[in-house]
């Protein structure tokens, strides 16, 4: 249903149960004072004494209507001037005798109840439709027998004659056809203002919400194009950000492809060789066999730190932070990489406080932050180098994760752009050519999400020292391990 | 006879990969193909469960939680493809002791192994018993083999912090601070020759190990290098 109709079926339905209760109040009021005032008529007339006789001479013909403002008539009545506005007919009254009989055939029938209701009382009013015209009463004459001794008198309603309180005539109707106009012509503009709305909130979804929503004026209207607008402008939002999302995805499938591939390539090419060599009845070279090996090792790493990349790129959400057993972070990270470095004949060495060391962070990136520096500092080094991991508590409630190196170490200058990495979003991954790629600035991303501290700086031992501080928790009361 | 360690591991090649590890290793390993009810009959006598979970499916979280649930203690160890904080987290908070993620070499997996269920260092009352070293406590005295062997107080401090963590390294830093005496000046340099007096007095059967850039270590002369 269209708004104007339903403001108009609201308007109908809300007005005529009123119009019909004052209907109804007001007929009810005009029969009740149409029937008093028909009553103190024909009791007047009663009175005269020279009615009994007039009634009992002509019963059938007595009560006729007397002509208005002809000579005046043997009743005394005084003559009337006309009133100023349209009268009913004149009342008409009908004689019954004991036995409820008229003479007058135009006159209706009585009831018992009628006659026994007029002994009762001064004059029984006969009970009418509310909406009827007509009103009837019944009296009992002074004198109460003979062929007169009940009087019907019969009027009507109609205003003017017996003083109605309402005016008859349908004027009465014109406030509601008033107020009816009136309310369709002030939601005429309300119904274009919100046509129009509608229309340019349709037109803003059909480009994608790529257009504003008008706001014209300042009541509920107007805030409604305001919260449309506001609405609009959040789903841009939102599929500006689901874009990025799907952007970011994109990327880092096509980069992660790419970054697998490589490693897999050089694994491939390396159990080619194996193969050929135990073709060729050789022993296997075990150079190849650790750099194979080395291979399978770097490509775990990458999946690792691609998943932990991918967390970084979606922010804060992707962090789940609580306590974590540094001691025992510490102890797989060595252990993750102790077989490289076997292969390498690097000597990994680690130490962990006696009481164990705990802190709030999320357990899966700063396992793969210290492992990548450590494992960049073990791919880094020499045969025969020397790589060691500390974790050791510092004052004022910190930890520090210190990796040491006497590798080649990295010239003051690339220090400085390590030390940079991570305030960029796009680093590059994997093998960038100073050989710190994605790890070091997944370090570096993860640290600074944390709020730890990472340091690098030339070791004593020639290599690289790589520092990670960050406060502690208090260890809990009952640690897990004896 | 070697320790038991109960494997529930689905994927048929990596299981029979971890079984050679661990038998190669001196375990002896059971391998269930599938979860399965855990009776306390399965769990006596063993050292170490390896529980795979199975991801993305939570049919190894299951388990662990009846294995909790029963009150059973034996050490739990667990293989997660996915390296997600979450299930590391929900795995610990269901009594999970330790967990891996794929890949590992298997290396790593024996190591770990051993980690977990290294027993502590001996110590019985004030006594530390090490190989062929005995520190009692008490007294402060220290015999080799049997055979007394006399120390200064700050060399005997210095065997009694490393023997107390056999096997692990101790940090200079950390040994200058809590052994030497502090009222006399001591740095790294007179904390290594007091190891190199201690060195001479103890002789080839134990052994204080130096680690490179960290200090030193008691060598628990069981695991090879």
């Amino acid at each position: 249903m269209k708004l104007r109709t339903r403001l108009v079926v609201a308007t109908i339905g809300v007005t005529v149960p009123m119009v019909v209760l004052l209907m109804w109040l007001d007929g009810r009021a005009r029969h009740q004072a149409a029937a008093v005032a028909l009553s103190e008529g024909i009791t007047r007339r009663l009175q005269n004494p020279d009615e009994r006789y007039r009634c009992e001479d002509a019963p059938a013909a007595w009560g006729k209507p007397r002509p208005r403002g002809g000579p005046p008539g043997r009743d005394h009545a005084p003559p009337r001037r006309p009133p100023p506005f349209p009268m009913g007919a004149p009342p008409v009254h009908y004689a019954y005798d004991e036995a409820l009989r008229s003479p007058n055939p135009a006159a209706p029938a009585l009831s018992p109840a009628w006659a026994r209701g007029a002994d009762e009382r001064d004059f029984y009013i006969v009970p009418r439709a509310w909406w009827s015209d007509d009103v009837d009463i019944v009296v009992r004459t002074p004198w109460g027998e003979g062929p007169c001794a009940y009087v019907l008198t019969h009027g009507t309603t109609t205003p003017g004659f017996i003083g109605a309180l309402l005016p008859a005539s349908p004027i009465w109707l014109l406030p509601l056809a008033a107020v009816l106009v009136a309310i369709l012509v002030a939601v005429g503009p309300v119904i274009a203002r919100i046509r129009r709305l509608t229309a340019a909130v349709q037109r803003s979804a059909a480009q994608g919400f790529a257009d504003s929503v008008p706001v014209e004026g300042k009541d509920e209207l107007g805030e409604l194009a305001r919260a449309f607008d506001a609405a609009s402008r959040e789903v841009r939002a939102q599929l500006a950000v689901k874009d990025q999302r799907e952007q970011t995805l994109r990327e880092f499938l096509s980069s992660t492809t790419h970054d697998v591939m490589i490693p897999l390539t050089v694994l491939q090419a390396h159990l080619t060789t194996l193969r050929e060599a135990h073709a060729a009845g050789r022993a296997p070279d075990p150079l190849i066999l650790t750099a194979a090996m080395d291979e399978t090792h770097y490509i775990g790493a990458l999946l690792h730190n691609l998943a932990v990349a991918a967390k970084l790129d979606a922010g804060e959400p992707g962090m789940i932070k609580g306590p974590v057993d540094l001691n025992a972070l510490v102890t797989r990270v060595v252990s993750r990489h102790a077989p490289i470095a076997r292969q390498r004949a690097i000597a990994l060495e680690h130490a962990v406080p006696e009481q164990p060391l705990e802190t709030e962070a999320d357990v899966t990136m700063l396992e793969q932050a210290v492992s990548n520096v450590l494992y960049n500092a073990i791919r880094h080094n020499r045969t025969g180098g020397h790589v060691a991991l500390i974790l050791e508590p510092q004052p004022e409630e910190r930890f520090r994760v210190r990796v040491i190196d006497d590798g080649p170490g990295i010239p003051p200058a690339q220090l400085e752009r390590v030390a940079k990495r991570g305030q960029r979003g796009d680093a590059a991954r994997t093998r960038a050519p100073d050989g710190q790629g994605l790890g070091l600035d997944i370090a570096h991303r993860v640290a600074r999400l944390h709020g730890h501290d990472l340091r690098f700086t030339a070791s004593e031992f020639g290599g690289l020292q790589v520092d990670l501080e960050g406060p502690t928790e208090p260890s809990r009361p009952e640690p897990k391990d004896q | 006879m070697p320790d038991r360690i109960l494997l529930i591991e689905d994927d048929q090649e990596l299981g029979a990969q971890i079984v050679e590890s661990l038998k190669k290793a001196g375990f002896d390993p059971t391998w269930w193909r599938a979860g399965r009810h855990l009776e306390p009959a399965h769990l006596s006598g063993l050292v170490l469960v390896i529980l795979d979970l199975m991801l993305p499916s939570v049919y190894g979280l299951d388990i662990l939680k009846e294995l909790r649930a029963s009150g059973a203690e034996v050490p739990v160890l667990v293989l997660s493809a996915r390296n997600d904080t979450a299930d590391k987290v929900r795995a610990l908070k269901l009594g999970a002791d330790d967990y891996m993620t794929k890949p590992f070499w298997p290396e790593e997996l024996v190591e770990r192994v051993r980690a977990r269920i290294r027993r502590p260092a001996l110590q019985r009352g004030d006594a530390l018993e090490v190989g062929k070293l005995r520190l009692d406590l008490a007294t402060r005295g220290a015999t080799v083999d049997g055979g007394v062997v006399e120390l200064t107080r700050v060399e005997f401090d210095l065997l009694a912090a490393l023997a107390r963590r056999p096997g692990v390294a101790v940090t200079r830093g950390w040994l200058v601070e809590h052994v030497l005496d502090p009222d006399r000046e001591g740095n790294e340099r007179t904390l290594d020759v007091h190891v190199s007096r201690l060195r001479k007095k103890l002789g080839a059967a134990v052994r204080v190990e130096t680690v490179w850039g960290i200090g030193y270590r008691l060598g628990t002369g069981a695991e090879p290098a």
